[in-house]
């Protein structure tokens, strides 16, 4: 008789990784074993490949379901969720699928994964309330170089050498635009945040994601001011910022 | 907000819940329908902020709640998960939920999370172990948990005691209540052949304090049938007989009407509640 534990190990290993040695403690009935934990295999397999599909509407729509499901499989056996929240399973499909062969020839996949997922954990983000200007106005001119400014806890910045943007806007259920898009047309920047009930995927220019990039990085005003932005020509960071601050990208700031 | 605090229990022995889905938020928050209580998903809600605490939030504020969980992994022999449990702890807090369960299952196992409701085999060591389980997530928690009956499609050889005696003495030993899913009894009652009757008898009708009614899916193989609780479906004929005899045997309680797959429009989901509503309606006559 084995003890719970080993049951367990034995039974995550049959629906995992197919393995045989949980078989010889179900009860035989009108069914093979096989049957039996078939049921508990589908429901698994079934819950964890919805769970990421729905994270990933445009991958699925891409690739198709069938071509999905098999996808989903190989990566639930490969990294099975860590935790009882279904909402953390997924953050390293991206990853996966950048390795994953039948999926060699789609090189955009995984960039746009990444976005699905900067989206994802965007909508789940905490809440800030905006910067209010008045308290900005109290720092001391003298402190403007040491300020340091946070981004709105949603605010995910994905830069991708294709046109992620494009692909998934042209893959969204409402979309009635042109559905060509030339991966020649090149890489985008995104600034993906939520917005009161939904997320917004903006497109950023280049300066636009460096400054984003160096106040996310945690720099000082005056490092990213100094060397990251200047190096962009035809840009005003502090006209940048204070958009920023306006559109409530940036909600905090420490001295 | 302007909610006043539900104490537990406060959605009364009559009253008729929905399972709440991201989809009819919407329609629940315009229409606002005379339904006694709702049950979400604890785990949907473990997100720090965005839509989904919005509405749940605005849900809270005219309707009783209660959380049912799917990822506490009672079962499980690894240890007990403490920031799965801060996140429902924190959920508890925010929200005052009336009633707080999960299940009599396990779903992790060195540190891999299955997501499903995986068996118990009855053993007297499995019982020791959920026992303890319990009581160390109920003490973490601060409040008394609900425990439910799963749906299960096989039974393990060396089980040596019945799900029904074993389920009524967890709640005994764990001093916790139980939620009595009348679908799931059926389920596993068609899939190994024993008696609801038996399984509703062993209930103490002073610990379940909450019945759940969902529908089934019915799979044929080429040896026979195995049921599936889907949730897909309207409740079945024969688990509505079930439930009319639950509530003669223990009496009324808060009742849910689940359906988690292929949602239909709201409206079906009040017709389904109308139906359990009035079965209690007529027990409450008969008590009269």
């Amino acid at each position: 008789m084995p003890s719970l534990r080993e049951l367990q190990l034995a039974f995550a290993d049959a629906l995992l990784a197919d393995g045989r040695a949980v078989a010889a403690h179900i009860r035989p009935g009108r069914f093979a074993p096989e049957r039996h934990l078939g049921v508990y295999r589908n429901n698994v397999h079934t819950t964890l490949t919805d769970a990421l599909g729905d994270i990933h509407p445009v991958v699925r729509r891409l690739v198709g379901d069938e071509f999905f499901a098999h996808a989903a499989g190989r990566y639930l056996r490969a990294h099975p969720p860590a935790s009882g929240n279904l909402h953390d399973f997924g953050d390293r499909f991206a990853a996966f699928l950048a390795g994953f062969a039948p999926a060699a020839g789609l090189v955009y996949l995984p960039e746009v994964a990444r976005l699905e997922w900067a989206w994802h954990e965007a909508f789940h983000a905490p809440e800030a309330p905006p910067l209010r200007v008045e308290t900005l106005a109290r720092v001391a001119p003298a402190d403007y170089p040491r300020l340091r400014f946070r981004l709105h806890p949603s605010a995910r910045l994905v830069d991708s050498p294709y046109p992620v943007l494009r692909i998934w806007q042209a893959n969204q259920p409402d979309y009635s635009g042109d559905a060509i898009v030339d991966l020649d047309e090149g890489g985008c920047r995104v600034l993906v945040i939520r917005r009161g009930f939904s997320v917004e995927l903006r497109e950023l220019s280049e300066p636009e994601f460096v400054l984003l990039a160096s106040l996310a990085d945690g720099r000082r005003l005056e490092e990213v001011i100094g060397a990251e932005v200047a190096r962009v020509e035809n840009i005003d960071p502090s006209s940048l910022l204070r958009r920023c601050v306006a559109d409530e990208v940036v909600v905090d700031f420490s001295v | 907000m302007t909610r006043t605090p539900v104490a537990p229990g406060a959605a009364t022995p009559t009253s008729v819940g929905v399972g709440l889905r991201a989809p009819h938020y919407r329609d629940v928050l315009t229409a606002r329908p005379a339904v006694g209580w709702f049950e979400v998903h604890s785990e949907n809600y473990f997100g720090a902020g965005g839509p989904p605490q919005r509405y749940l939030e605005q849900v809270r504020a005219d309707y009783a709640l209660s959380l049912h969980g799917v990822g506490l992994s009672l079962g499980s022999t690894d240890p007990l998960n403490a920031r799965h449990l801060g996140r429902l702890r924190g959920l508890v807090a925010r929200y005052e939920p009336a009633l707080v369960s999960d299940h009599l299952s396990w779903s992790s196992i060195g540190g891999r999370y299955l997501n499903d409701l995986l068996p118990l085999p009855y053993t007297d060591e499995a019982l020791a172990h959920v026992v303890g389980r319990i009581r160390a997530a109920q003490d973490l928690l601060g409040r008394r948990l609900l425990i439910e009956n799963p749906s299960t499609y096989l039974q393990f050889g060396h089980s040596t005691i019945s799900e029904w005696e074993f389920l009524a003495e967890v709640a005994r030993a764990a001093d916790c209540d139980i939620l009595l899913d009348v679908n799931n009894v059926y389920v596993s009652a068609c899939n190994h052949g024993f008696d609801p009757g038996a399984y509703l008898n062993a209930m103490p009708p002073e610990r379940v304090k909450e019945i759940h009614l969902a529908g089934h899916t019915r799979k044929s193989y080429p040896e026979g049938e195995i049921l599936i609780d889907t949730h897909n479906a309207p409740v079945a004929e024969p688990v509505w007989a079930l439930y009319r005899e639950t509530l003669a045997l223990i009496g009324p309680r808060p009742t849910l009407i689940e359906w988690d797959t292929d949602l239909p429009p709201f409206a079906v989901l009040l017709e389904e509640a109308a139906r359990a509503r009035a079965d209690l309606e007529a027990l409450d006559a008969v008590a009269a």
